[in-house]
């Protein structure tokens, strides 16, 4: 077995295991549109890796799978980059928020409880409902060819709004101050929950912001890779806690992976899109509800991460 | 004058009284001595742990303890609790000090056959030892116990923390006893300075001491890497983005040729 020494992480890993899990994790990334951080994080922290490590690591490794991921999608004109600064501009908002946020939960005590039940029923709502919605659109389809969405009340909202301009690349008209404002409620539910969000974002361009979900895709890579640029250089400068050896392993499978995911993902259809990502968001639910019920064989664990 | 010269006369006595006893003892006693054999272990990129063998002559008939220590550190743990008597979540942190990061016991007998156990904690010998000499922030001595023995099971797991007993290999030979051990040293032992301390054991006492060094070190691209990051974090990060980024353009590139071949 061919083993590498991570001088970050202080500890020496088989190499073919970062390189694999980039493979699989750079898949669902350049398919659905999510960094992957709520499968890529715990996965390292079993091999060993300390969960500061892990998180860090994993944010430098998800910028070069979502630049390969973003590139890929852009060659085929499924990226919307005004849409995707707006997001960017308001979850860069959302972040500092949301760190400022996270202070005052953890003033108030129990912060870690209210935040775990917060993150949990999230997942399970948004991946529960987007099964539902999914299986009864592709039900639907069987039954008429032409989709109709039905306009409802949000709609109108947003079209009331001002500062309406057309995002022509998505094919919507929306107001600057929604994306936004999206944008900075999941940089806040981000920050203070220490995910990257794109679980989030992901539903949140289809059910509001009414985007293509192949345009979704790319566009939230897009967003994603630069906020895991500014989470890579932060925790470079402020704790020190990137591992270069392990993200470079990890990239070297995820870029390929990535890649592959969106090829994959152009010979699927939005609606199988959905369905594939909502079970992975509930497989994913299933099991934090697991950690959280079942007793754990250590009750120690190292400090910082989530 | 006459008391200077008796005086003198006492401590030349002295001197050869001690002198004969030493001479006498060389011949029936063995000094203690200790010798870690691969004392120096470089961390380079394909590390994957080591092995040290610890060496010496003792007393025929003297049973031994090799303990292999790094330095007291502090270090914050989170604590694992059951929330609303059904959930596992974090529940605090716990602040241990005075033992060390990494702790290893080595013996020829059970540690509890061998020493007394006002004697195992005046020489840190043993987790009860440590717990002993541990400070926690925990309120009662019930809760210091049950989070100590975590903490040892957590350390265990992680390959730090390790105490055997049988494995020492002894030979009797012109009047003395010679040992040796092999240990593996595991890649988790993090870079710095480790203390082998042989103990001599007679009776439930100790009887003698010795020591020895381990340094771990990281040299080549590793060495520079982790003073980069530690040093240089910005430039560091810089660089792994950088790197990232020319990644995920390369792999793109690559995959638009192949597709431009189809």
């Amino acid at each position: 077995m061919m083993f590498l020494y991570l001088p970050v992480a202080l500890t020496s890993i088989n190499i073919f295991i970062p390189i694999g899990l980039g493979l699989a994790v750079g898949l669902l990334s350049g398919l659905f549109g999510v960094g992957g951080g709520f499968l890529m994080t715990p996965l390292l922290i079993m091999l060993g890796i300390p969960a500061t490590v892990a998180a860090a690591t994993d944010s430098n490794q998800i910028v070069a799978a979502s630049t390969s991921g973003t590139y890929a999608h852009w060659r085929v004109g499924n990226v919307d980059f005004k849409m995707g600064l707006y997001l960017l501009a308001g979850g860069f908002v959302g972040g500092l928020l949301g760190v400022e946020g996270i202070k005052i939960l953890r003033a108030m005590g129990n912060a870690d409880f209210v935040i775990k039940i917060t993150y949990v029923l999230m997942l399970g709502i948004v991946g529960t409902y987007m099964f539902v919605e999914s299986l009864q659109s592709m039900r639907k389809k069987t039954s008429s060819t032409v989709p109709v969405r039905k306009e409802n009340k949000i709609d109108a909202f947003l079209k009331s709004l001002p500062l309406q301009t057309e995002f022509e690349k998505s094919g919507v008209t929306h107001s600057v101050l929604v994306p936004i404002f999206l944008g900075c409620l999941v940089g806040i539910l981000a920050a203070i929950m220490g995910v990257g969000g794109g679980f989030l974002m992901v539903p949140i361009m289809f059910y509001i912001l009414r985007m293509p979900m192949h345009v979704i895709v790319g566009t939230s890579l897009f967003q994603i890779l630069f906020t895991c640029i500014e989470v890579t250089f932060l925790q470079s400068y402020t704790n020190h806690t990137v591992d270069f050896t392990l993200a470079v392993l990890l990239l070297v499978g995820s870029t390929i992976g990535a890649q592959a995911g969106a090829v994959l993902g152009r010979k699927l259809k939005g609606e199988q899109l959905k369905i594939l990502l909502a079970i992975i968001v509930l497989v994913v639910t299933v099991k934090i509800v697991f950690e959280l019920t079942l007793s754990p064989s250590l009750l120690l664990s190292q400090a910082g991460g989530h | 004058m006459s008391y200077l010269t008796t005086e003198k006369m006492i401590l030349a006595v002295k001197v050869a009284m001690f002198s004969f006893i030493s001479l006498f003892a060389s011949d029936v006693f063995a000094q203690l001595t200790a010798k870690a054999n691969h004392d120096h272990i470089t961390v380079d990129s394909f590390y994957h742990g080591g092995t040290v063998s610890v060496s010496g002559v003792s007393d025929p008939g003297t049973e031994l303890i090799i303990k292999v220590a790094s330095e007291d550190v502090h270090q914050t743990l989170r604590k694992k609790g059951k929330v609303g008597g059904l959930l596992w979540m974090t529940v605090g942190d716990l602040n241990v000090e005075h033992v060390p990061n990494f702790y290893e016991v080595f013996s020829t007998k059970k540690l509890t056959d061998l020493l007394s156990k006002d004697e195992m904690e005046k020489y840190s010998i043993g987790f009860p030892a440590l717990q002993k000499h541990a400070s926690m922030n925990v309120s009662t001595e019930e809760e210091k116990s049950k989070w100590f023995d975590e903490f040892a099971k957590f350390k265990a797991d992680s390959n730090l923390y390790s105490a055997s007993a049988g494995n020492i290999t002894l030979a009797q030979k012109d009047g003395k006893q010679n040992y040796y051990i092999l240990t593996e040293w595991p890649f988790q032992a993090p870079p710095g300075d480790y203390t082998v301390t042989v103990y001599a054991v007679k009776d439930g006492k100790v009887t003698e001491t010795a020591t020895s060094n381990v340094m771990v070190e990281q040299v080549g691209i590793v060495k520079a890497l982790a003073t980069m990051a530690k040093n240089n974090g910005a430039l560091y990060g810089i660089i792994s983005i950088m790197a990232a980024l020319g990644a995920g353009f390369g792999v793109g590139l690559v995959f638009r040729k192949s597709d431009g071949a189809h």
